[in-house]
């Protein structure tokens, strides 16, 4: 069996989101089966300007082909376009022009993908918001397996993510909260599915105390590991703490690890170390009393399940409905919405607190149940035998003629997205 | 902060998080959301304010009944406006009979006053316009006076909760406190004959003794009699004695806060009686420890001995 993996960006220096998951799966898969990785030449997500050579390479023995991006984002259009979609009523042409604008447009990588279509058994798209994604499951409809990590951002909402949703021939989600916001929103409950995530490369033995001496760290901490970014709810993480911290002047301390894309609040009981190395990174959790996770968008926190893995409780924004859902289903860590039970979770927490290891302890339990790699590589082997057993039965969805693409009577995206119930899903 | 009850190794999030909430509902008091406090506005303004007819959705009522008034038809009245015509011809005709219509009445008068009221209707309806955008401002005003004063009236009513609670915990804590001073005993008066001297502190003799080491307060205090005895003996003077004594009698002659005379001198009898009974000599006076550290049922005063205590 031969499969191939297509991705936004790919290479061992992009640590984080879809490209990571991505590459660890192929790494993973490879152990069973030959991958290759198709890709761009872009490094950077806001630009996806062509940074690496096209061509092949290899990487930690994966071969991988990437292909130009035809043109680099402009934001103002992105953002313009963006506007259009998500706010008013709009065409499907205006989507896929909003598509072409977001990128990595690389009509080479597709092209690509068509000729080769006879020499892989399956195509992996990753990430469903992106044009390779859109394009590709298109191209190679019977073949597709689509990882669609996505958010509940308006871009969800866009009708024309429903072509490729309800196209692809399976989806891999990565929690039970998006496959209820994909289904809820394209209507693809025939499509074969099941819910995977990702595991991680968890090292063996940790350090803490490695940590605690070379980054002079004496006191009892929570950990924040991420970008320090707006979008992943960092300044009201730092209001709060604030105020905890003038509250509990016992309490623990803040640690962040991570690029900070926003200026961290100069406080004696705030301590950011920036990018570190994945060694101090897993030391630095191990010594932690717990993780904090206040994105209120996420589609899967690999970092979360990285905690859950070193027996750490998490702390969770209650906003984000896939968070709080895997607390609720591992029993691994809290969650908060007001301050008041920021203040009370973090208590409860501590690692000197009632319940801090216990949750902890549920939570390493729950990742050796669904996250361990043997786990996640099964559900893959599993679908890709289903597959092959099961023919494509289903026809192509008829693609609307030229006028009627121009027609302006879709809905805005974040209307169709706002009408989607949300909230964590029990099991 | 609040405790959990964690009754086995296994814990539910959920059951947690209820916990949580309770504990932060709690302490917050009456936790109302915005739209609860604009419920509540309303009912309290409806009682308070209906009898004059004035609504607590001030706004929503205002904004309802609020019609954007169009300007009144008006007119630019100028001197030459009775003469104006499309017609070019008619016009100079118009004003060529001037003179000749001026024979008969003077029409410059009501131009001129035309020309005013026309000003005054333009002016009028300025003043009007700016007058609807002052309610809106003031209706908005009211509007927001109301939900502050209503939510004002909750957090006092918030505050008085937690005056109460913290004025039953005072009272706890002064019960408390009178319940210990009671059940200490205190240390009996001894007649001069019987009582032993109290140790010399840092005399030459004093770092030999045990007495004198570094041992702590609430272990001295507990020495029973006869080591207090032993180590009382040694190096005492009688003027030191008697000073002792005097310090010891004025403490007692002291009164509480609060206790009035006719108390004291039962207190001071009780404590006679106490004296007399032999199970209380072991322990020390509530003043003996206020002083400094108790070695063998005597005070020490002098700093150094303090200072060989901290050490």
């Amino acid at each position: 069996m031969k499969i191939a993996i297509v991705v936004q960006r790919y290479g061992a220096e992009i640590n984080g989101g879809a490209e990571l998951h991505a590459r660890y799966i192929a790494e993973r898969l490879s152990r069973h089966t030959s991958v290759e990785v198709l890709t761009t030449c872009a490094k950077d997500y806001l630009t996806w300007k062509n940074e690496w050579p096209a061509g092949e390479e290899t990487i930690h023995g994966i071969k991988v082909r990437r292909f130009p991006v035809s043109r680099p984002r402009n934001t103002d259009d992105f953002g313009r376009r963006s506007l259009q979609v998500f706010d008013r009523q709009h065409s499907l042409a205006d989507e896929l022009a909003w598509l072409d604008s977001e990128g990595p447009r690389s009509p080479a990588l597709i092209r690509h993908i068509g000729r080769v279509r006879d020499e892989f058994d399956f195509f992996l798209f990753f990430s469903a918001r992106y044009y390779h994604a859109w394009h590709g499951v298109r191209a190679v409809a019977d073949k597709a397996i689509l990882v669609p990590t996505v958010e509940r951002d308006p871009a969800v909402g866009l009708s024309l993510f429903g072509t490729a949703l309800r196209g692809a021939r399976a989806l891999m989600y990565n929690s039970y909260e998006e496959r209820a916001l994909i289904q809820n929103v394209s209507q693809n409950q025939a499509v074969p599915s099941v819910v995977v995530g990702v595991g991680s490369a968890i090292p063996d033995r940790t350090q803490p105390w490695r940590f605690r001496k070379k980054f002079k760290v004496k006191r009892p901490f929570a950990i924040y590991i991420g970008r320090i970014d707006e979008n992943k709810g960092c300044p009201a993480l730092f209001e709060y703490f604030i105020n905890y911290a003038a509250n509990y002047p016992r309490g623990l301390d803040l640690v962040l690890l991570g690029n900070a894309v926003i200026p961290v609040p100069k406080h004696p009981r705030i301590r950011a170390l920036g990018f570190v190395s994945d060694e101090d990174k897993f030391d630095a959790l191990a010594a932690a009393d717990l993780l904090v996770m206040p994105s209120p968008y996420e589609s899967l926190s690999m970092v979360a399940l990285e905690a859950w893995a070193l027996g750490k409780p998490i702390l969770v924004n209650g906003a984000c409905d896939v968070l709080r859902g895997q607390t609720l289903r591992a029993n691994g860590g809290l969650s908060y919405d007001t301050f008041e039970e920021f203040a009370e979770t973090l208590y409860c927490l501590e690692a000197s607190g009632p319940i801090g290891a216990i949750l902890g302890r549920q939570g390493r339990d729950f990742f050796r149940k669904h996250y361990a790699w043997p786990v996640i590589e099964r559900k893959y082997l599993d679908m890709f035998d289903r597959l092959k057993r099961e023919p494509s039965a289903r026809n192509a969805e008829a693609w609307p003629g030229w006028w009627a693409r121009r027609q302006r009577t879709l809905p805005p995206a974040r209307q169709i997205v706002d009408a989607v119930p949300s909230g964590p899903v029990r099991r | 902060m609040s405790e959990f009850q964690v009754k086995s190794d296994a814990v539910d999030v959920d059951a947690i998080m209820r916990q949580i909430r309770a504990r932060v509902q709690e302490k917050r008091g009456a936790d109302y959301t915005e739209t609860e406090v604009q419920e509540l506005a309303k009912v309290k303004l409806e009682q308070f304010l209906d009898p004059k007819g004035v609504r607590s959705d001030l706004v929503a009522q205002f904004r309802k009944h609020r019609t954007v008034t169009s300007a009144p038809p008006n007119y630019e009245f100028e001197d030459s406006t009775i003469y104006e015509t499309h017609r070019g011809l008619l016009r100079t005709i118009r004003r060529v009979l001037n003179p000749l219509l001026k024979l008969f009445f003077n029409p410059n008068r009501i131009s001129g006053a035309l020309h005013i009221q026309s000003k005054v209707n333009n002016d009028s309806h300025q003043r009007f316009l700016r007058r609807e955008d002052m309610d809106a401002l003031y209706y908005e005003l009211i509007h927001n006076l109301a939900l502050e004063v209503t939510r004002l009236g909750i957090e006092v009513h918030n505050m008085k909760m937690r005056v109460e609670s913290v004025s039953s915990r005072v009272d706890f804590d002064e019960r408390r406190g009178r319940a210990l001073e009671q059940v200490v005993q205190y240390k009996p008066a001894r007649s001069g004959s019987q009582r032993p001297p109290a140790p010399r502190p840092q005399t030459a003799a004093a770092p030999t003794s045990p007495s004198t080491s570094t041992e702590p307060l609430s272990t001295a205090a507990a020495t029973d009699t006869s080591e207090a005895v032993t180590s009382g003996v040694s190096g005492d003077s009688p003027v030191s004695e008697a000073d002792g004594e005097r310090r010891r009698r004025r403490r007692r002659r002291r009164r509480r806060p609060g206790q009035t005379r006719d108390e004291q001198v039962t207190d001071e009898q009780v404590t006679g009686e106490q004296v007399a009974a032999p199970h209380a000599v072991n322990a020390p006076s509530v003043s003996d420890i206020g002083d400094g550290p108790v070695q063998g049922g005597a005070t020490v005063d002098s700093p150094a001995d303090v200072g060989s205590d901290e050490k």
